[in-house]
């Protein structure tokens, strides 16, 4: 029965009780010895018989929590938060002060409490390192690949703020050679060089999906707005002109999505549009006509570009672990 | 005696020691278990229609846009079967409305260029294009927006057979010549050599064509019925877009074709029949 009353016990000070037993001498006339018992109406109650002298069972509500001997039980976090609920339960009712007749109790305990699932990766707080690669998606001439990186600090679980960075490289599609031999017509391009971003994210949507209803994987989707700078450089029609660079302002929106494989990697895959104006060739260019790069970027038609890449990359979050301050 | 001794109890520690522990390991009751109970069975056995929208992704010369349907039958929660079939219209992309206004009003057959109506006919069009696959769902979820809205979705993966109905139209005022990269007789009886030039034959890009069909989507429930339906899907065929001279021979022939994949997104809502569904024990 000594057993009984840990469960019930805050945890505190241990000032034995006057007239203890011996800790291993069994309350007399308790028949359950060893059983565990659960009561919301305060739990010292129920096992107070332990602490009597004479080690006659107490009954009912008469046995007080003072007759309880802190020092055979062990108490644990969830019968302190227990005791606060009833203490919160009974302030309520006593803040009550119309009372019509007898008021019955509803029974509360932790165990009416419905369990909400934790998330499984938390953010806050921490830093991810995300290298990745892109490719240009709305480019029928010219593709850009990319490659770059990004340092973003979550401010909260949903809100972070990162830089990036990321080089190009670049190959040509069919239309572009095709349009030279069947229209006789050179496409006019630019080449990508560099671009740089100060970028904010936000997390709206989380989720998780089972792969062949076996596994269980989280995942989260976030939307990026940006502004940065970027250099973009003319390929001249005719190489024997020089070519000049642009210096660019570059907002950006995207929208990705994030897998979560451990507590220090994710998987990240999306689409980003680095708006801008940029500056082209001139056409008509000859020996004659704009053959100096400056003159040639003097004269340069403008337009307005949405480089719409697909990104993808291996996230790396730093400190590589998390502790949760709520309970399960 | 006592060096014995101590011998036998060595010898018996090692031996207490080399026993294999047969402890049962721990196990995890939930170990065989599947991985969502009382699960919304939202696609098992059920019809799925779907009336959608379709556009080509950064098309070379002509986006195709058009409406259609998607018929499918889920055989099981991960296995389907359907078909597609779109209608559309095309529309110039920015590249031809570029090229177009920069080459000669009038046709010059000194020069290699060709005039703007011998580039606009050669383009051919997709009047009709659709498939025939089958489909394979192995992720399912939920979600939460902006924390609330909860919804379910699932992933897929198609491949199958895709045919497509081209369309070019080049009258033979403009496509004149009739032996492409061959000679040809003369009035008086002469044989007139080949013109070498492409821009007056025939495209050679209409007619009907199958090909390989891959797509994958996402299927979000808004309800026990209603899903929105993204997809990017391929339909990948022979196909000469500009209807000109790829293999610089100096005309147009059936070598010019060559396999392409033509890239589209899809937007649909997909209506579930029958509208209510079970669940998993």
């Amino acid at each position: 029965m000594a057993a009984g009353t840990a469960l019930a016990q805050p945890k505190g000070k241990k000032a034995p009780a006057k007239g203890a037993p011996p800790k291993t001498a069994p309350a007399k006339g308790s028949d359950d010895a060893g059983e565990i018992e659960l009561d919301d109406k305060g739990g010292a109650s129920v096992g107070s018989g332990a602490g009597t002298p004479n080690g006659a069972p107490a009954t009912g509500a008469s046995a007080g929590s003072n007759d309880v001997n802190p020092d055979e039980i062990d108490m644990g976090e969830p019968e302190q938060q227990q005791g606060n609920l009833n203490a919160d339960l009974n302030a309520a009712n006593q803040a009550n002060a119309v009372k019509a007749g007898p008021v019955k109790k509803t029974p509360v305990s932790w165990k009416d409490i419905t369990v909400v699932v934790r998330k499984p990766f938390l953010k806050s707080r921490r830093t991810e390192l995300f290298p990745f690669v892109g490719a240009t998606m709305n480019d029928n001439i010219i593709r850009h690949y990319s490659y770059g990186g990004e340092l973003a600090y979550y401010l909260t679980d949903v809100l972070a703020v990162g830089v990036e960075g990321q080089g190009f490289v670049h190959s040509f599609r069919e239309p572009f050679d095709l349009i030279a031999r069947q229209a006789r017509r050179l496409p006019t391009v630019n080449q990508y060089n560099w671009s740089a971003a100060l970028d904010f994210h936000y997390v709206p949507v989380y989720g998780k999906f089972a792969i062949l209803d076996h596994k269980l994987i989280t995942w989260e989707s976030f939307f990026t707005a940006g502004i940065g700078v970027g250099q973009s450089e003319v390929i001249p029609r005719d190489t024997k002109f020089p070519g000049f660079t642009n210096l660019l302002i570059q907002p950006n929106v995207g929208v990705a999505m994030r897998f979560f494989l451990t507590r220090w990697l994710t998987v990240n895959l999306g689409f980003r549009d680095y708006i801008f104006f940029d500056h082209f060739e001139p056409q008509n260019r000859s020996d004659t006509n704009f053959a100096t790069a400056a003159d040639a970027k003097a004269h340069a038609d403008g337009s307005l570009i949405n480089n719409v890449m697909f990104q993808i990359g291996v996230s790396f979050w730093i400190p590589t672990t998390f502790e949760y301050t709520t309970f399960r | 005696m006592k060096n014995h001794t101590l011998l036998l109890a060595m010898v018996g520690v090692l031996a207490v020691g080399a026993i294999p522990a047969h402890a049962e390991p721990r196990q995890n009751s939930l170990a065989g278990d599947v991985a969502v109970r009382h699960r919304r069975l939202l696609v098992k056995r059920r019809f799925e229609v779907t009336p959608l929208f379709e556009s080509t992704v950064n098309a070379d010369f002509r986006h195709i846009i058009g409406g259609g349907l998607k018929i499918e039958y889920h055989l099981s929660d991960m296995w389907s079967i359907g078909a597609v079939g779109v209608a559309s219209t095309a529309i110039n992309t920015a590249l031809v409305n570029k090229i177009l206004p920069s080459l000669e009003k009038t046709t010059d057959n000194a020069t290699r260029e060709p005039s703007q109506t011998e580039f606009k006919d050669h383009l051919n069009s997709m009047p009709l294009h659709g498939a025939a696959y089958l489909s394979f769902t192995p992720w399912y979820g939920k979600l939460a927006a902006f924390g609330q809205a909860f919804v379910a979705f699932d992933f897929y993966f198609q491949a199958g057979v895709a045919f497509a109905q081209l369309k070019s139209n080049c009258p033979t005022t403009v496509c004149s010549d009739k032996n492409p990269g061959g000679s040809t007789q003369g009035a008086g009886g002469d044989t007139i050599p080949a013109d070498n030039n492409p821009n007056n034959d025939d495209p050679l890009n209409n007619g009907s064509r199958v090909g390989l069909y891959l797509g994958g989507g996402i299927h979000v429930f808004l309800n026990d019925f209603l899903a929105l339906d993204l997809t990017v899907r391929d339909y990948a065929f022979t196909d000469n877009p500009s209807g000109a001279d790829f293999n610089a021979d100096l005309f147009v022939s059936k070598a010019d074709n060559r396999f392409l994949h033509h890239l589209f997104f899809g937007l649909g809502l997909s209506i579930m029949l029958p509208t209510t569904v079970k669940r998993t024990p």
